[in-house]
């Protein structure tokens, strides 16, 4: 094994670039809730409404993993953090917390810290 | 491999002398990844937002192992993922090479022992450090593999790729599994 290997995709800049940037975008999304979510963003926003975070499913963070994020950063119970992690899992997303949108941009930054894909949106959207 | 431990207030460990050249070599190349992305976003035209924190990349990284560890905030926004990238990437970027470069000294020991075996022990921030660095780790190589689904994984599971992906995740888990059982007693 290379001693690089982590680098291997360099070999594709030269002829698909273009082509591997799709496929992260397909990682770890069914394209019927990428459907649903863009059609929905398109409604009327009102200012002040609140913001939500919303943790996606991906096929490599463990569930006991996740269920430890939500516990130790949210500060969930056992069962909540247990069955916002199933959400996700089985959902392939779940809105994790709810409010300003700063305090949602900090969340989503703590998430991604912690390796989990995450975004933030209005709760209207 | 001696699995992850309770001893006291911390959690040890040992690794053969390969193992432990493994996961420094990940570690390493993570490193490399990581750096070579904040060079470029840290650029000398600005000090002063250089000093803030305040990178100049406004889009996810084209590599899609990096835009996996670095992501969109805003997935139908791109004007407000681009600024939150701008102030948050950076950050970001160097607290997951911090992580990085604490598992690597936390594996820096000489071989000691009978078996001549690095032995590990991690105190807290360390064992936040190794968690969250097996998860980037485990992130990178899923996607140089092309891992989409849970089946995509475990047909990987015979190549050499995915079995240090499958012995990370042990790792991850085993460190976990002990390090909560740290907390409720």
């Amino acid at each position: 094994m290379s001693g690089r290997f982590l680098f291997v995709w360099k070999r594709y800049l030269s002829s698909e670039a273009s082509g591997r940037e799709m496929t992260m975008a397909g990682v770890t999304d069914s394209p019927q809730l990428d459907e649903s979510i863009d059609t929905s963003e398109q409604t009327a926003q009102s200012p002040d409404s609140p913001w939500v975070t919303i943790v996606w499913n991906d096929p490599v963070n463990l569930q006991t993993y996740v269920s430890w994020v939500f516990r130790s950063y949210f500060g969930h119970s056992r069962a909540e953090a247990e069955r916002l992690m199933l959400l996700v899992h089985n959902e392939g997303r779940a809105v994790v917390a709810t409010g300003g949108r700063e305090e949602m941009e900090r969340h989503v930054e703590a998430m991604h810290d912690f390796g989990l894909w995450a975004t933030l949106t209005r709760s209207d959207a | 491999m001696i699995a992850f431990a309770r001893r006291g207030d911390a959690i040890t460990a040992r690794f053969t002398t390969d193992e432990a050249a493994l996961i420094q070599n990940l570690t390493a190349q993570l490193i490399g990844m990581l750096t070579e992305r904040s060079d470029r976003s840290v650029g000398d035209e600005d000090p002063l937002a250089a000093q803030l924190g305040i990178g100049s990349m406004t889009a996810a990284p084209v590599d899609p192992a990096l835009a996996r560890l670095l992501p969109d905030a805003y997935r139908d926004d791109n004007e407000a993922a681009s600024d939150y990238r701008r102030f948050t990437e950076v950050g970001l970027t160097e607290r997951k090479i911090a992580n990085a470069r604490a598992v690597a000294m936390s594996l820096s020991g000489a071989p000691t022992g009978l078996r001549r075996t690095i032995a590990v022990r991690l105190d807290d921030p360390a064992v936040q450090a190794w968690l969250r660095t097996l998860t980037d780790l485990r992130l990178v190589l899923a996607e140089r593999m092309e891992i989409v689904t849970d089946e995509d994984a475990a047909a990987e599971r015979d190549e050499p790729m995915g079995m240090i992906f499958d012995w990370l995740g042990y790792l991850q888990a085993t460190l976990l599994e002990e390090w909560e059982q740290q907390l409720w007693t």
